[in-house]
């Protein structure tokens, strides 16, 4: 009998709290097919950072599970409010508290196990999706297939249980403590409106306001400096979030009181009242709803960040299908050529130096800089990217941190790199850039497009010493041209070949042309050969696991350098641009795929908290608009007045969210802007998340429009 | 007096072809100005259908309803919005008062959808606080207050509109009998000093005695009615319980 009342009782709030039971479909498909990416045996096989995605996507997944469990939690104990009623009766009618329980329990369990089963359906589709959206990306074709993963369902189904299990944790003791009238009664208390000291709290308002123009004005004049700072305004906005509802809502209260002018006006009154009753009992849920919302945007705006980043830079990175560095300036790369040559018909491979001006002048110029190393020193002082880092106080370069930081092997070399123009031009053909032409005393400066605008200065600041005499700067060229430490770190100055007497091989390259796609592994082969040497001396193996990176690629060492690139950096010594960038893609879909994951789910669970509270207090909505309808009312004005509730009750979250996660983006995506030197404007990103962020935030508010209206109109 | 409200053979079925209710069969009857009219009748006599038709919330099968030159059964569903707006005031038994407004701004509300300027709305709000005695407790909510006080903010917004015809269903239902007492005299006040028309549903016939005329529904008809003329009230009492006591009314609806 008990399993038969369950059943229906299931089927009733299915229907009447029909978002949370698709929220809770949503969320278990979205589960399942996020958790799907950390199974996928190809790729796991492909590359060797599958870890980090599975790493980032299983430390979402915990978050998940925590405000899953909330949102649970907060149904559970919600529904529970709701019916109260119906339980007094059936402890009237003789049941026993524990079987209540047991029974509530198990509707709740019924429940949940409908939306997972519906919500794996979805999620077998949703994971078809995903995983074509990844395989695009990373290049691979993607044939549809269903993939049943033991491991991932189970991994789904704990997270799903474990979100329960937190959940319903508490609800027995609730049962507990219940007496029979308290239990018929609860539903017939109206909602008490406690007024109490609202002319002090009002200022939480005001407060609140002039905090987050503080923390705009702070973060956008790049005043949060240190640890201090962070916490400050960490703890403010936490704060701020909660004490922002209780303010407004005073802040309504003493509005009213005072009868302003707007208070008169058709059924503000009205209005003005119901929200700021609504915002009084709620003030606590709508901060944590205004929490969500903040992550929620926050995580999309980093997804869209990255996924632009590797849309549109990606590209740039690596210009020639391969290429190799090697510290010795007498390596003919014959190894390599024939590795390669085993994998694919190379069409052209051009090995050639970088140099430095060595033998160094000693005198250096006017201000003590070293002539061999004049460039390095005034990018690592002028590029705002640095800061006052490499500066003394006096303001004068920090040549000694400069030199350091150059033999650590970060940022820049220890000296200037050159290259012969034949170099140039040959790479330039390589490429598929016009050939340059450079007069017997000129030189030119090839960097990067990214400090193209804040390296106007250099030209004047630095002399190029030719064999006599100085040379003359014939111009800036910013293609993309590998200088991620290949082709020099940001830079590479270029001379005419005549003028390169001084000029000493600093380093060896090798730019390789291939036909058609490079074939998957050959960067790891190409990685390979230097190894077996090393494993014979025990200690240099430690040294060289040291020298790969988190994918396993070997590093550059020695004369190397990486510019000043930050957020995301690829150097490594052979590199594969048919391998790379398929695993760099997946690298930053490790890192977007989570985000959007986070982004989502907190997303859907504040959307259904705001959905769920209005529509189950539509009964007693209904009370308060069949009274306005007697006051005479019409249906359309109901209906408008209808609608200025909903907004202002769904629009109060997601505005105060929007401007703390707002500024919050528009400085990261101005800081990722400004490192990356991808071209956006800083509100792009932003507002990218913000359009996603409305298209769902629009579909469940016409969901709860829609049924508020037919549960205050209905009978 | 010039007939004010006309009710002509106004009929209300509920139900479809194989089971039709007849909650008001043929019934006619007029309202004067200035008249505070009961209507009596036990349960499921027809009374508050009766008085939801009245009040434009419910409409006739069959029939006219006559508010001056006006006929709300003619009428479409916005233009009797409007017409409640400017013509009707309620009171119901369970008061029907805003739970998240207080006693005054229960009654600005009333008159800010029928968008008066703020002066007046201030001047009549003052007035009508201090007539029905509820003062002290204009800044107090609902659920603050006792329902005599909820009944009298009931009236005090029904009122504050200068309505032609004040509707009461049961008032007195959910009141003690000390002020139950109270709101009915307060409805003779209402009715004697500021001319207002009420019609009130009650089956209480201590409550009807209150009235000028009752008009006794039965299975949806009319049967009888009664003028209270010069009696007193006592003597109008005795008379309604007379006819209750012959037509099998409740005997428990006598305190």
């Amino acid at each position: 009998m008990l399993g038969k009342l369950a059943f229906r009782n299931v089927r009733r709030s299915a229907r009447d709290y029909l978002v949370y039971f698709l929220t809770m479909t949503f969320v278990t498909a979205l589960m399942f097919a996020f958790n799907s990416l950390i199974f996928t045996r190809d790729i796991e096989e492909m590359f060797e950072v599958a870890g980090l995605m599975m790493a980032l996507v299983g430390m979402a997944t915990f978050f998940i599970v925590l405000i899953v469990a909330w949102l649970i939690n907060y149904m559970v104990r919600f529904m529970l409010e709701k019916r109260s009623r119906e339980f007094g009766i059936y402890l009237l009618i003789g049941m026993r508290k524990k079987e209540i329980a047991r029974l509530y329990k198990r509707e709740n369990i019924l429940l949940g196990a409908c939306a997972f089963l519906l919500g794996m359906a979805l999620g077998v589709l949703l994971q078809q999706v995903l995983l074509s959206i990844l395989y695009s990306m990373i290049q691979m074709r993607y044939d549809l297939h269903m993939e049943f993963n033991r491991n991932c369902i189970l991994m789904t189904a704990g997270c799903y249980g474990g979100c329960y299990l937190l959940a319903l944790l508490r609800c027995g003791r609730r049962f507990k403590k219940m007496n029979i009238r308290d239990l018929m009664e609860a539903q017939k208390k109206n909602e008490e409106v406690r007024e109490s000291h609202e002319q002090w709290k009002k200022w939480f308002f005001p407060l609140s306001v002039a905090f987050l123009g503080l923390f705009a004005v702070f973060i956008f004049t790049g005043g949060i400096k240190n640890g201090g700072h962070v916490v400050f305004f960490l703890v403010g906005i936490v704060l701020v979030i909660y004490f922002f509802y209780i303010g407004l809502s005073s802040w309504l209260v003493c509005y009213v009181r005072r009868r302003g002018n707007a208070v008169y006006r058709g059924q503000n009154l009205f209005l003005l009242r119901q929200f700021s009753s609504k915002l009084k009992t709620m003030s606590f849920t709508m901060g944590t709803l205004t929490a969500l919302f903040t992550i929620a945007f926050m995580g999309c705006t980093v997804a869209m960040m990255f996924s632009d980043y590797q849309n549109r830079i990606l590209e740039t990175k690596f210009p020639f299908d391969v290429q190799i560095n090697s510290e010795d300036v007498a390596d003919d790369f014959a190894d390599e050529l024939k590795v390669i040559g085993e994998s694919a018909k190379i069409l052209d491979a051009y090995p050639y130096h970088i140099y430095a001006m060595l033998p160094a002048d000693t005198q250096g110029n006017a201000a003590g800089i070293p002539a061999e190393n004049q460039v390095n020193v005034w990018l690592s002082t002028h590029l705002k990217v640095f800061g006052e880092m490499y500066l003394n106080e006096d303001g004068s370069p920090d040549l000694k941190k400069i030199a350091k930081d150059s033999r650590d092997g970060s940022f820049y070399c220890s000296y200037d790199t050159y290259m012969k123009l034949s170099d140039y031009n040959h790479l330039r053909g390589m490429l598929g850039y016009p050939k340059v032409s450079l007069g017997d005393h000129e030189y030119l400066i090839h960097l990067k497009e990214r400090i193209r605008g804040e390296a106007e200065g250099l030209k004047d600041a630095v002399t190029i010493r030719g064999n006599e005499g100085n040379l003359e700067f014939a111009g800036y060229y910013s293609e993309p041209f590998s200088q991620d430490g290949h082709n020099g770190g940001d830079y590479v100055i270029v001379v005419p070949d005549s003028q390169g007497s001084k000029l000493t091989p600093y380093y060896s390259e090798m730019a390789v042309d291939i036909e058609g796609e490079a074939p998957l592994g050959l960067g790891n082969k190409l990685d390979d050969l230097g190894e077996p040497e090393f494993w014979e001396r025990g200690e240099a193996a430690e040294e060289e696991e040291e020298d790969t990176d988190l994918a396993g690629h070997r590093q550059m060492s020695g004369n190397s350098c990486c510019g000043s690139d930050t957020i995301v950096v690829m150097t490594v010594a052979n590199m594969v641009r048919d391998n790379l960038i398929p695993e760099t893609k997946y690298m930053l879909s490790s890192l977007i795929f989570p985000c959007f994951y986070v982004g989502l789910v907190f997303l859907c669970v504040a959307l259904t908290v705001l959905s769920v509270q209005q529509l189950s207090d539509s009964a007693k909505y209904r009370f308060r608009y069949s009274v306005l309808k007697k006051l005479g009312m019409n249906r359309q004005e109901i209906g408008r007045v209808i609608l200025q509730q909903l907004v202002c009750y769904y629009l109060c979250p997601v505005l105060l969210a929007a401007v703390i996660g707002g500024s919050v983006s528009v400085f990261m995506s101005g800081k990722f802007i400004f490192y990356t030197g991808i071209r956006t404007a800083v509100m792009y990103y932003f507002g990218l998340s913000f359009l996603l962020f409305f298209g769902i935030y629009v579909l469940y508010f016409i969901t709860t429009y829609v049924g508020f209206r037919r549960n205050v109109e209905g009978d | 007096m010039k007939d004010y409200i006309r009710v002509c053979d106004v009929e209300k079925y509920y139900g479809n072809a194989s089971n039709v209710t007849k909650a008001i069969d043929r019934v006619s009857f007029t309202v004067a100005q200035g008249e505070f009219v009961g209507v009596m009748g036990a349960s499921g006599s027809g009374k508050t259908t009766l008085l939801n038709i009245l009040s434009t919330i419910d409409r006739v099968t069959a029939g006219h309803i006559w508010y001056g030159d006006t006929d709300i059964a003619e009428m479409r569903e916005n233009d009797l919005a409007e017409f409640r707006k400017e013509n009707l005031g309620f009171v119901f038994q369970d008061y029907n008062l805003l739970d998240t407004l207080t006693i005054e701004e229960n009654i600005i509300l009333a008159m800010t959808l029928h968008g008066a300027p703020k002066r007046k709305i201030q001047e009549r709000c003052r007035e009508m606080l201090m007539l029905l005695g509820i003062e002290d407790i204009r800044d107090k909510f609902p659920y603050q207050v006792s329902g005599g006080q909820k009944q009298r903010c009931a009236c005090a917004r029904a009122l504050v509109n200068g309505p032609r015809l004040i509707l009461a269903d049961e008032p007195t239902g959910a009141l003690d009998s000390r002020s139950a007492q109270t709101l009915l005299e307060t409805f003779t006040d209402m009715n004697r000093k500021m001319q207002a028309t009420i019609l009130m549903v009650t089956h209480d016939a201590f409550s009807a005695s209150y009235c000028s005329r009752i008009l006794f529904l039965k299975d949806g008809r009319i049967f009888h009615e009664l003028v209270r003329g010069s009696r007193n009230r006592r003597d109008f009492l005795n008379e309604i319980l007379d006819v209750l006591a012959l037509t099998g009314g409740e005997a428990s609806d006598v305190r």
